[in-house]
């Protein structure tokens, strides 16, 4: 056998024994368990136990003798905000440790997270500006790019007008990168702005919010741990946030929660359920009515809660009284007897958390769906506690903060909305004269001779752009149509209808992508100039905070400096503003610091503008040095709690980690932030809080004889812990301080800046526009929210449809069903038509689903991220996936003659669309069900693109895109596109 | 008999049900067989038990290497063959055929030519015969060597020389023998090739079997060119030289091949191997020390007449009687 | 001393291969080699279960068993190592391993191996701990440092355990009592010749 390890070994135990014999700390049972990360409490004394050769940890050291430097930031990919800890030794990355402190992730990864070191590496990375001339991609310098794009996007202006250009940015920003470019939208003169939130959550924003005040997950990853029942319906987390799952399988067993999963798919997720259902796609709303209609039918729901705290569940009622058993099963497939017991285990067996993703959102009922959700919680009492609640995972690494920040067509930063109050706040905050503001926006004028300024009117959704490019001037409500695009960190394999996507993307004049990664932009289309690719870093490469879904702020360090030219966001958005004339303003209240190319703006300054703007969501308490201070103290917030005990460092002693928001009040106020939102357990200066009166006190509600009886939109006789007025209230104002005679606990100054800002109507200011943070630090003192106190709405009225009402998909198998539960009606949305209804009824009055017969669905993979370009472009990785598929049902593939593993066309019913992947032959899917990952890219109807790419930028693996056969059809709400519902065809390739 | 009827009826009328449903409900969602995956979670236990003899533990896996796909792979016997079994069996087979043949040469010494030297020599074996005898059997005897140095080498020689030394020469070994092998594979084809005509079995090796082939006791039986002897030698080359390569084939290309599947390839590769080895070493004793004139038939390929008289009359009249050529012709004549 | 082990509890692992790719980062493992990877079990039904699988550090290994040239050894804690410097890249390991663990990279002529690869429970090799040459031939080596192999630290739902065979057995167990059931220790009845009564 051979010697020389055992002679090693000898000197090894020897140096151990030495070690112990000089006191050197030992690996004991207690330390292993934390090096393993495993909970301590209950294990049986085993004894002591030899480590031989576990020695006291050393700096290793790829290149001996060189220092070790630790930095901290957090995992790019999804919303559950991984800390990542970083070993970089002179200036690159060496390695990753795992982060125990964190009470997020622990130390963990999911597949991606343990890779994300490679990003810095970044082979395949774009290395250097470049343009494409005559089809060709040459290599160009920084000056050159921002000359050319400005001068470009200036002459668009003039010819067409701002509108005419669309930014669309990305969850991929840090917090001060989203508002940066949400900002440089609006100093542009556009609404024109967006990001992957359309095409993720939107429709839960909008559902939620209308629901019950703002729509952000309410309780958080950690928080799962409390419940009893957990429903996971639409969203399949053991692949798309896998360290979730160790909170849910942690409650699963702690608690011997209930662990339900409804689902089209049999996911990884629904492998560890304790009870799976399937069920049909796009018949979420009929699944919730049918398991309410248990709830209502057996007295289940929690009658309290609803009369205390919902607006109009009575209109529920009715409605779900069409729900019978048998009509569920007919639509949704799921037997009556499965229904009620997952009804009652949900009603009664409490607290209960309903988790959803993108199964139930990217649907033309996407908002209906999430308010049938957000019902359903209602409707049980599962809002506002410990271990219950609306816990939607948001998908991207700061798709929560970039949606807050408004990367978002309808609203600037932190949901102020368009209309004047908001510009009025924000040019307040920004210190920029709001005359001059409105003079950068087009003005359009009707046929009538009215003129309407396009400040205050919705702007184009990334799932429309291409629309807004290729059809009739006319039919797009804007100057002209959209001629430029301005991408930042955002994927072009992401939209619905990618044939139609290509042209737009081959009639617009000018491309602008600025990404880490070339993307599907750089190969899709067959476009010979006016394209720029512009090599942005990661958030590995610059500092700057980004929100998980739990609402978690979190700040991460730079790593390393940015790799080959690329540059990070701040500098490239500081860059185009100055070449565009507005930099002066727009930086204004902005430190500028040394960076890579010179000065450029500095993250910490741009979150101290956000906090001083950012009052109606709780974003003002967050200042940089709060969050680094949680940084540097992770390790001392509780894993379920996430909150620091009172002996912790005074910087973070009582707060919950990140201070998810709402954090109210100035950073010195020292909110704790809101671990579960609405929660009336609790007093307000400790996170509680109350459903937000944001609808008004009193609804006029319309009556079946046509006349309007007045409703009470106020909560009654619930109010959070300590609060020091006993029931429902509205949104906090100088004149409701003054009625109540709180206002003499104003501060002089915060008087000053109260009535500066109100001018002639100072009453009128309210908690969300008072720049001193004033109203709400007195409000909070009284132990009041200042959003006040109202009831969640189960009806809301403002919604094409008030109370959810089942529709079919445009394209469904069950024709015989769309007269019955047809789509809505077309109508113009966001400058633009939606056709939905005349594509349904044609695809019904031509019988697409006898010739398109499977219903496919699209999803997440594990090892792959939105679009995939970059995490297809790290091989470790994509060795992991090297090949698109399509999930196909045993019985399907038989009836085609095809084998696992095969090659097959998958077919659309639109544009002669088709795909050319490889079969999964599972039972993952049912019978009619086809299913596929929504990642690749560098393929395109059967072709493989890779020469497009410029050299040494073209991913590993590529594979056609999943939106190349999906199809027409948009939420009413928030145009959210319909991914998970369409038929298709299978044919062995 | 009357319950199979019935469970028979039942299966059909539930299959009806089934159908109805399914035809009044087109694309309903298919429930799974059972609600409650934890309640059924897998055990390993089970699906060890459960595992047909030789089956593995498999399950899916999304990298290419399919074969990844086995949690757990078959063949636990392999190792006790490779460790125990085989190196027995060599040297059983190695150690038998030294005594076997000590005690031979002892009872029976060197087999003489019983009519002395003629003097004239009769060409047995043309150049081509020669060649393909000493490719094969060169090949033979350095994959022989390196590949006894996979069983005996860390035995043997790993003491003696150290673990460096021996790694270095078992990666040369191991090197050599994977090319030689090809040269091997030629050997044993080209040996079927031209020898089989003169090796299909006849009434005459039943006689020399009878008389013993002249080995035991005294004269000589009549055979043709190949006595029976030697066409024992012959198919032994043939049949276990295709074993070897065939196996040795899938241990070089091994990559499609499942543990199992490889492990019987290895096992038939090391069996037939030693038998192979001690048959070689009992034809190298008798065509060299064994018997007086043997060698020169596949050395200069020219045996005195006498000898192939003794051992091979039939073959010498046919010569004698122009009804056969000697020795095969080479691609160029001898000189 | 303490015995290593690796422990999968699969009504944990979801099959997120962070476990695969950690491997990958800390080693620069090339593609191609896996010396970790995740097989799913009934996938798609009722009962699906997903298993982690790498070299199990067998007690009495049968790749060191049928090496020709002995180039394995088992450390003090139990892991089973083996010299890149000795081994000749037979393949004879690879038929003997149960887990399918040795991984060869295709380097040399007919698809016959170069030299082997394989889980080193982030332990190195023969060579000086923590040297340049140990890590160019096999990796990091955590153990060295006082830490446990990465793809353990890093599983997203603990269900990886690595550590002291005993420890773990009983981290195992006492999961099994909390939450009611358990679909066994995979491999150790294989590895080990033990499992982990429940």
């Amino acid at each position: 056998m051979l010697i020389k390890r055992k002679e090693g070994q000898a000197a090894r135990q020897g140096l151990a024994a030495a070690l112990a014999a000089t006191g050197a700390e030992r690996l004991d049972r207690r330390a292993f368990l934390r090096r393993s990360g495993l909970a301590a409490g209950g294990l049986a004394a085993i004894g002591s136990i030899g480590f031989g050769s576990v020695r006291e940890a050393q700096a290793k050291m790829p290149v001996a003798g060189k220092p070790v430097e630790m930095k901290k930031n957090m995992c790019t990919h999804c919303s559950v905000g991984c800390t990542v800890k970083a070993e970089v030794q002179e200036g690159v990355w060496v390695g990753q440790e795992p982060a125990w402190e964190s009470p997020i992730n622990r130390g963990t990864h999911c597949a991606k997270g343990a890779a994300v070191r490679e990003l810095v590496k970044g082979e395949r990375r774009i290395k250097y500006p470049m343009k494409l001339v005559n089809g060709e991609w040459q290599r160009i310098s920084w000056d050159v790019a921002f000359d050319e794009i400005s001068k470009k996007m200036l002459e668009i202006r003039e010819k067409s007008g701002a509108d005419s250009m669309w930014f669309l940015g990305s969850a991929k920003f840090s917090n001060e990168g989203a508002y940066l470019f949400r900002k440089f939208a609006a100093y542009w003169g556009t609404n024109n702005v967006d990001h992957q939130a359309r095409i993720c959550h939107s429709t839960t924003v909008a559902g939620v919010a209308n629901t019950w005040g703002y729509g952000a997950q309410t309780n958080s990853y950690n928080d799962i741990r409390n419940a009893k029942t957990m429903i996971i319906m639409g969203g399949n987390p053991a692949e798309a946030h896998p360290v979730s799952l160790q909170h849910v399988l942690s409650g699963k067993e702690v608690n011997r929660a209930n662990m339900i999963v409804i689902d089209p798919r049999m996911t990884r997720t629904a492998a560890h359920a304790t009870e799976y259902v399937r069920m049909r796609p796009g018949t979420d709303i009929p699944v919730i009515w049918g398991m309410l209609h248990h709830i209502f039918k057996n007295g289940w729901e929690d009658k309290e809660f609803i009369q205390q705290r919902v607006y109009g569940m009575d209109m529920i009622r009715k409605e779900v009284e069409k729900w019978t058993p048998a009509e569920v099963e007919r639509v949704t497939g799921i037997p009556g007897a499965q229904l009620e017991r997952v009804a009652k285990t949900f009603a009664t067996e409490k607290p209960s958390t309903l988790i959803w993703c993108m199964g139930a959102t990217q649907k033309t009922v996407g908002t209906a769906n999430v308010r049938a959700f957000c019902i359903l919680l209602l409707a049980t009492g599962n809002v506002g506690g410990m271990g219950n609640g609306a816990n939607i995972f948001r998908g991207h690494c700061n798709v929560q903060g970039a949606t807050d920040l408004g990367l978002d067509v309808t609203t600037l930063p932190l949901y102020y909305g368009l209309d004047a109050g908001a510009w009025g706040h924000w040019a307040r905050v920004w210190e920029t004269d709001i005359a001059w503001l409105r003079g950068r926006f087009d003005v359009t004028k009707a046929p009538d001779g009215k003129e309407t300024s396009m400040m205050e009117v919705p702007g184009i959704p990334s799932t429309r752009w291409f629309d807004a490019v290729s059809m009739p001037k006319d039919q797009v409500a804007q100057r002209d149509n959209v001629k430029g695009l301005f991408i930042m960190g955002h994927g072009g394999n992401t939209v619905t209808r990618m044939p139609e996507m290509v042209k737009g993307l081959e009639k617009a004049e000018l491309l602008v992508v600025a990404d880490p990664h070339p993307t599907t932009f750089a190969h899709i289309s067959n476009r010979k100039n006016g394209t720029y690719l512009l090599p942005i870093c990661t958030q590995f490469e610059c500092s700057g905070s980004r929100t998980a879904s739990n609402r978690s702020i979190q700040w991460g360090e730079k790593v390393v400096d940015p790799i080959f030219e690329s540059a990070n966001d701040y500098w490239v958005m500081h860059q185009f503003a100055q070449k565009l004339g507005f930099a002066d303003r727009m930086f204004k209240n902005i430190t500028m610091v040394k960076g890579k190319y010179g000065m450029e703006p500095e993250a910490e300054s741009i979150l101290r503008e956000i906090n001083r703007g950012g009052w109606s969501t709780g974003y003002c308490g967050q200042s940089p040095e709060r969050l680094k201070a949680h940084m540097k103290n992770q390790d001392k917030f509780d894993l379920v709690s996430l909150r620091a005990p009172k002996d912790a460092p005074a910087e973070v002693a009582g707060d919950y980690y990140g201070l998810p928001w709402p954090c109210w009040g100035t950073p010195e106020y020292r909110h704790p932030g809101t671990h579960q939102l609405y929660n009336t357990n609790l007093h307000v200066k400790d996170g509680g809080g109350t459903f937000r009166a944001r609808f008004g006190v009193e609804y006029e509600e319309p009556q079946a004889d046509g006349s309007k009886k007045k409703v009470n939109l106020l909560a009654e006789g619930s109010f959070s812990k300590d609060s020091e007025l006993k029931d429902g209230y509205p949104q906090f104002t100088y004149g409701m301080l003054k009625r109540l005679g709180w206002d003499k606990d104003l501060t002089e100054a915060e008087k000053g800046t109260i009535e500066r800002i109100g001018g002639n109507a100072p009453d009128n200011v309210s908690w969300a526009i008072d720049l001193s943070g004033g109203i709400q630090r007195v409000a909070l003192e009284h132990g009041c929210i200042p959003f006040g106190n109202g009831k969640a709405r189960a009806n809301a009225w403002n919604l094409p449809d008030p109370v959810p009402v089942h529709r079919e998909p445009i394209y469904t198998p069950r024709t015989d069903l769309v007269a019955q539960y047809p789509t809505r009606p077309d109508f113009r949305q966001f400058r633009m038509p939606n056709i939905g209804f005349t594509v349904q009824k044609a695809a019904v009055d031509k019988g697409v689903a006898k010739e398109f017969p499977i219903i496919l669905s699209s999803g997440r993979l594990v090892e792959y991220e939105g679009g995939g370009e970059e995490t297809r472009s790290n091989p470790w990785l994509a060795e992991l996936q090297q090949d698109m598929f399509v999930e196909i049902n045993p019985a399907d593939a038989a009836d085609r003659g095809i084998r696992d593993g095969a090659w097959v066309w998958v077919l659309g019913p639109e544009n002669g669309s088709k795909a050319r992947v490889k079969a999964l032959v599972t039972e993952r899917v049912g019978k009619g069900v086809a299913w596929m990952p929504f990642h690749f890219g560098g393929w395109f109807q059967g072709e493989d693109q890779r020469g497009k790419y410029p050299k040494g930028t073209d991913p590993y693996v590529l594979g056609e895109s999943v939106n190349a056969v999906t199809t027409y059809g948009y939420d009413p709400v928030t145009g959210m596109q319909e991914t998970k519902v369409t038929l298709c065809q299978i044919r062995a390739a | 008999m009357a319950s199979k009827l019935s469970a028979a009826f039942r299966a059909l009328a539930f299959g009806l049900v089934a159908l109805f449903a399914a035809s009044s409900l087109p694309a309903l969602a298919q429930q799974p067989t059972s609600v409650n995956p934890t309640a059924q979670s897998v055990k390993e236990e089970q699906l060890l038990q459960a595992l047909k003899p030789g089956a593995p533990v498999a399950g899916r896996i999304s990298i290419p290497d399919k074969q990844a796909a086995n949690l757990i792979q078959p063949g636990r016997d392999w190792r006790a063959f490779n460790q125990e079994t085989l190196p027995r069996l060599g040297a059983y087979s190695l150690i038998g055929i030294a005594i076997l043949l000590a005690v031979f040469y002892m009872m029976r010494g060197k087999i003489r030519i019983d009519s002395g030297l003629s003097g004239m020599k009769i060409l047995r074996f043309g150049a081509l015969d020669r060649f393909t005898h000493w490719l094969t059997a060169t090949s033979f005897i350095v994959l022989a060597i390196t590949g006894i140095n996979v069983t005996f080498g860390k035995i043997v020689l790993a003491p003696v020389m150290g673990p460096e030394a021996f790694a270095a020469w078992a990666g040369f070994a191991k090197l050599v023998h994977n090319y030689v092998g090809f040269a091997f594979m030629a050997g044993v084809l080209l040996t079927f090739l031209i020898w089989v005509k003169d090796n299909i079995p006849s009434a005459v090796d039943v006689q020399w079997f009878a008389a013993g082939g002249g080995l035991i006791g005294k004269g000589h039986p009549p055979a043709k060119r190949f006595n029976g002897g030697q066409k024992i030698i012959f198919w032994s080359v043939v049949v276990g030289g295709f074993l070897l390569s065939l196996s040795g084939w899938h241990l070089l290309f091994p990559t499609a091949e499942s543990i199992e599947h490889v492990q019987w390839q290895a096992t038939l590769h090391g069996t037939t191997s030693f038998v192979m080895i001690a048959i070689i070493i009992a034809h190298i004793y008798i065509g060299s020390v064994g018997m007086e004139g043997a060698f020169d038939a596949m050395g200069s390929g020219e045996v005195d007449l006498n000898w192939a008289k003794e051992h091979h009359s039939l073959w010498v009249e046919d010569v004698m009687k122009g009804k056969r050529p000697a020795g095969h012709a080479a691609p160029q004549p001898a000189e | 001393m303490a015995r290593m082990k690796f422990l999968c509890d699969a009504d944990r692992c979801i099959e997120c291969n962070a476990c695969v790719t950690a491997c990958k980062n800390e080693h620069e493992v090339p593609w191609g080699i896996n010396r970790r990877r995740v097989v799913t079990i009934n996938d798609g039904k009722p009962g699906e279960r997903s298993v982690s699988m790498a070299c199990m550090h067998c007690t009495d290994a049968p790749c060191a068993s049928v090496c020709p040239v002995s180039c394995f050894y088992t450390t003090a804690d139990a892991v089973v190592l083996h010299s890149k410097d000795l081994c000749i890249g037979c393949g004879y390991c690879f038929y003997a391993c149960p887990f399918g663990a040795p991984q060869y990279p295709k380097t040399s002529n007919f698809g016959s191996r170069g030299k082997m690869d394989k889980c080193t429970y982030c332990a190195g090799g023969p060579e000086a701990d923590g040297s340049q040459a140990e890590l160019d031939k096999y990796g990091r080596n955590r153990l060295a440092e006082g830490k446990l192999p990465l793809c353990a630290e890093m599983c997203s739902t603990k269900a990886l355990l690595a550590g002291d065979g005993d420890i773990i057995a009983q981290i195992y167990k006492e999961r099994v009592a909390k939450r009611g059931y358990g679909s066994g220790a995979w491999g150790w009845k294989v590895a080990y010749k033990e499992t982990v009564a429940l």
